[in-house]
Parts: structure tokens; sequence; C-alpha cells
């Protein structure tokens, strides 16, 4: 067979839109899901009983199984139970979020307790209050430390956001897909949304490395 | 002798201290150091050296006992409810040092020095920045003010993290086997400091494993093991000719080893 990847450009437009949806809902969900991640990550350290069975819970539970569940459950069986109506870009967002949230706060979690009791022998050493030691010593190092372990989640988000086209969200993969359909040329179009995919996440992974390299190193983090 | 006119710096009394119930690492300590003086403690390894400066900084909890600074008593435990009272304001005239730096990796040398100062005394940061500049000359670091902790080498990182501690006052420093993880050939330039500080009369107590260093900067030695104060007088006694056998006998091992 023959192939024709100039077809391609007559849905250029289609394509961007579809590109934007999916970068659009990682951004939504990278914020969104980082902010639970740590506070779960939080949570999961905490001295309280209820906090760490609560977050732990959720944790494993959403680590354990498929996103596509996850995604199929809020969409179908949440608004059941609510009794609301939830768009798609809506439940997308919940499904994404709570994923994002899950395997961010492991990521948290261990940073946080790599930052050594040692650290904490310092500040009390330097009369620093409690509220000091958190924002100006434990923070800063732990979000240092988990910033390549992040990056690598938001890679991990981005891939698995294609999954909301079963949901009928108009990302790049729905697009893909529909335009594979109507012109019955799988290869070259998911080809390139493949390699769209793969052009956007790959400089990501390559910046984890640097990272790692530049700063960390440098500090020896 | 006659009775010392001045309270005592620090006095200790009856310190006991246990991580749990089968290791009992203080077993009824009383120290009492003069203002002036500069305390070294030596003994055998696991003795509870370090744990007496922890508890001394407020980093461990005591089972009984008490401590004065200044004729103020600031940590304090009865043994009944295991609450360990540490008044932070009196803690915070001791300084103490870590054999393993323990600097803040995020922050490079002047952000560590003035970290403390700017937060918890309000100072400004142009003023703890001078001042943060000012012993880093002294302490032949100024070169490294941007540094980070990471570039530096062990002598450089124990000299920046004496200099932190310096920069809030303290009226005592503590000294936990700072050379001990240092490369022999970068002892002598943080035993310098040390020195030099001990001529400006800082009060100091020190834990160390050299006896060359003991011997300098002494002005009275304790000998500790097993929990409780085996031996206690001026350097040439504990260190030259020890009355207490297992004095002796660790003295000569040490200095066996160290030959
Ligand atoms: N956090 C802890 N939990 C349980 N046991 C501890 C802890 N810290 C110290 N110990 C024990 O307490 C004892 C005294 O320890 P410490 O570190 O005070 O001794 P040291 O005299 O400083 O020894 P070294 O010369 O090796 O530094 C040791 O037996 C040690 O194993
Ligand atoms: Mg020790």
């Amino acid at each position: 067979m023959a192939l024709d990847f100039s077809i391609i450009l007559r849905f250029q437009d289609a394509l961007l839109l579809g590109l934007w949806m999916t970068l659009k809902l990682t951004l939504i969900c990278v914020i969104l899901g980082c902010t639970l991640g740590f506070l779960v990550g939080l949570a999961r350290t905490s001295r309280s009983v209820m906090l760490r069975a609560i977050s732990s819970i959720y944790v494993e539970f959403f680590r354990g199984t498929p996103v596509l569940i996850q995604l199929f459950w809020i969409f179908f069986c949440l608004p059941l139970i609510l009794g609301i109506e939830l768009s798609n870009l809506a439940s997308g967002v919940i499904a994404l979020t709570l994923y994002m949230g899950a395997i961010t706060s492991e990521t948290f979690r261990a940073s946080l307790k790599s930052v050594g009791p040692e650290q904490l022998d310092a500040c009390i050493a330097l009369g620093l209050p409690r509220r000091i030691q958190v924002i100006n010593v434990i923070l800063p190092q732990a979000v240092l430390r988990a910033i390549p372990t992040l990056l690598s989640n938001c890679v991990s988000l981005f891939k698995e956001s294609a999954l909301v086209s079963a949901v009928g969200m108009a990302d790049l993969m729905f697009v893909g897909q529909n335009i594979s359909n109507n012109t019955a040329r799988p290869v070259e179009v998911l080809t390139i949304v493949a390699l769209i995919y793969f052009v956007i996440a790959f400089p990501l992974t390559r910046a984890v490395s640097l990272i790692e390299r530049r700063i960390l190193a440098k500090l020896a983090i | 002798m006659t009775a010392p006119t001045t309270p005592p710096l620090v006095r200790m009394q009856s310190l006991h201290k246990s991580y749990g119930p089968a290791i009992q690492v203080l077993k009824g300590l009383d120290i009492e150091m003069q203002p002036g003086e500069r305390l070294v403690v030596i003994g055998p390894s696991g003795g509870g050296k370090s744990t007496l400066l922890r508890v001394m900084m407020g980093l461990e909890k005591i089972d009984r006992g008490s401590i004065t600074f200044g004729g103020k008593p600031y940590i304090s435990s009865d043994g009944l409810d295991k609450k360990t009272n540490i008044d932070t304001e009196v803690r915070r005239s001791i300084g103490m040092v870590f054999q393993h730096y323990t600097l803040f990796p995020h922050l490079n040398v002047v952000e560590n020095l003035i970290l403390a100062p700017c937060k918890v005394r309000k100072e400004r940061k142009s003023d703890a920045t001078e001042r943060a500049v000012g012993l880093l000359t002294r302490f032949g670091l100024a070169a490294k003010a941007k540094a980070y902790p990471a570039q530096l080498s062990g002598g450089q990182k124990q000299r920046v993290a004496i200099a932190r501690a310096l920069m809030l006052d303290p009226k005592l420093m503590l000294f936990d086997e700072v050379t001990s993880a240092l490369d022999p050939e970068l002892v002598a330039e943080v035993e310098q400091v040390i020195l030099q500080l001990a001529a400006q009369k800082m009060p100091m107590m020190i834990v160390t494993h050299d006896m060359w260093f003991a011997k300098n900067i002494a002005s009275r030695v304790i000998f500790c093991a097993g929990g409780v104060v085996v031996e206690d007088g001026p350097p040439e006694q504990v260190l030259g000719s020890p009355k207490e056998e297992r004095t002796r006998d660790f003295i000569d091992r040490v200095f066996h080893i160290r030959q």
C-alpha cells in the first residue's frame, strides 16, 4: 500500500484543537493533582492514625486499579450516585486529578522522608521555630528532591490522558481516532498522533536527567 | 580551693537518660561547668558523650534530672510524667556543631548563616549578611560565601557550621566530634578555628577522640564511661597521669591506636 502522510495537513486544525485539549487537561490535572498529592503525602506521614488510614486507602486503591476503570466509574457511576450531571470534561479532570494525586503523593512522601533527622537537629540547635523549620528547611529540600520524579509523573499523566477519549472528550487521541476512521488511513494518522505525543513527552523525560545532573548534583540533595 | 563567687555556667544534676527500658545511657550525671571553662569530654564509644551534648542542646528528652544555665533552670524532668521541660529562650544561648556538618544543602553559605538571625531574631538581612561575611573572612572562607555546601570540602563545611552557630552569639558552644568525619589533612584547619574561639574565652564543651587537640584546648577534662563520670580534673592529670584504672586503660588504648 502507498503511504500518503500529506493527508495529515488537511486535518491540521482538528489535530491542533485536540492537542490543545490534551495539554489543557494535563496542565489542569498537574496543578490540581500535585496539590492533592502534596497534601496526601503529608497526611500519610502525619501522626493521626485516621488521616494515615484514609490517605493510604485512597492511594493504594488508585494505584491498584486501571485508570480506565476509574475514569469510567467517575463518568458513569458517580453521576448516578450523586444524582447530578457531570460533563465529560469534569469527569476527565476529576479522574486524572485523583490519579495524579495518588502517584505524586508517593513522590512527595518519599522526598519528605528523605530529609534526614539531622536537618531537624540543626534547626533545633539554631532555635528555629517549627514553622520556619517546615517552610525554610524541610519543604524546599523535599520539593527539590521530588522534581525529577514529579516530572516523570507529569509525563505519565500526559500519556494516560489519552484515555479520556474513551468517554468522548475531544482530545488529541479522540481526534486522531476520528480522522483515522473517517479517512481509513490508520497507519499515517495514528503514526503522526503517536509522534506528536512523543515529541512532547521526550524532552520532558530528558529534562529529568538534566535537572538531576545540574541542579541536584550541585546541591547534592 | 575557694568556692567560686559567680554561679556556675552550667550545672547538671542527676541526669538520667535511657533509650527504652533496655538502654540506660546516662546514669545520674552531675557536672558543673564554671564560666570560661573549656571542658573536654572523652570516653569509650557508646559511653553517652553525644547523648550528653544532645540532652544539653534539648535534642533529647531525659528521664530525670535538671540542667541550669547561668543559674537559670532550662531543662528538667521530675521522672514522673515522662515530660521534659525545655526553656527554649535559655537554650538559644547555646550553640552546637555536629560531627556530620548538617548544613542546609539547598542554601548557600551566607544563606545558611543568616537564616536563624533573620528568622529568629528578626535581624535585617543586610545587617546579618554583613556579620556573616565578617565571620567568614575571619575563618578564611570569604571566597566561599556564595558556594553551596556540596561544593565545599569537609573542613570548609565544618568551619561554616561553626560560623553559623556563632551568628547567634552563643554563650556556650558544644562540639561533638567535629573533626572525626574529616580527612586527616583537614583536621587542623577546623581545630585552628576552635582554638581561635578558645583564645577569645568562649566557654565550650568538646567531645573528641583527638588527644593532641584535647590537650591543647582543654582547661578541664572529664572521662565518661558507662553513663557516669569516672574521672574529672585538669588535662595534665586526666590525660597525663590518670588516677583511675579505667581512665588509664582508655588513654593507653587511644594513644596506642594513634601511633
Ligand atoms: N536514638 C537512639 N536510639 C537508641 N539507642 C541510642 C540512640 N542514640 C544512641 N543510642 C545508644 O546510646 C548509647 C550511647 O550513645 P552515644 O552516641 O551517646 O555514645 P558516644 O559516647 O557519643 O559514642 P561515640 O564515641 O561512638 O560517638 C549507645 O549504646 C547507643 O547505641
Ligand atoms: Mg558520639
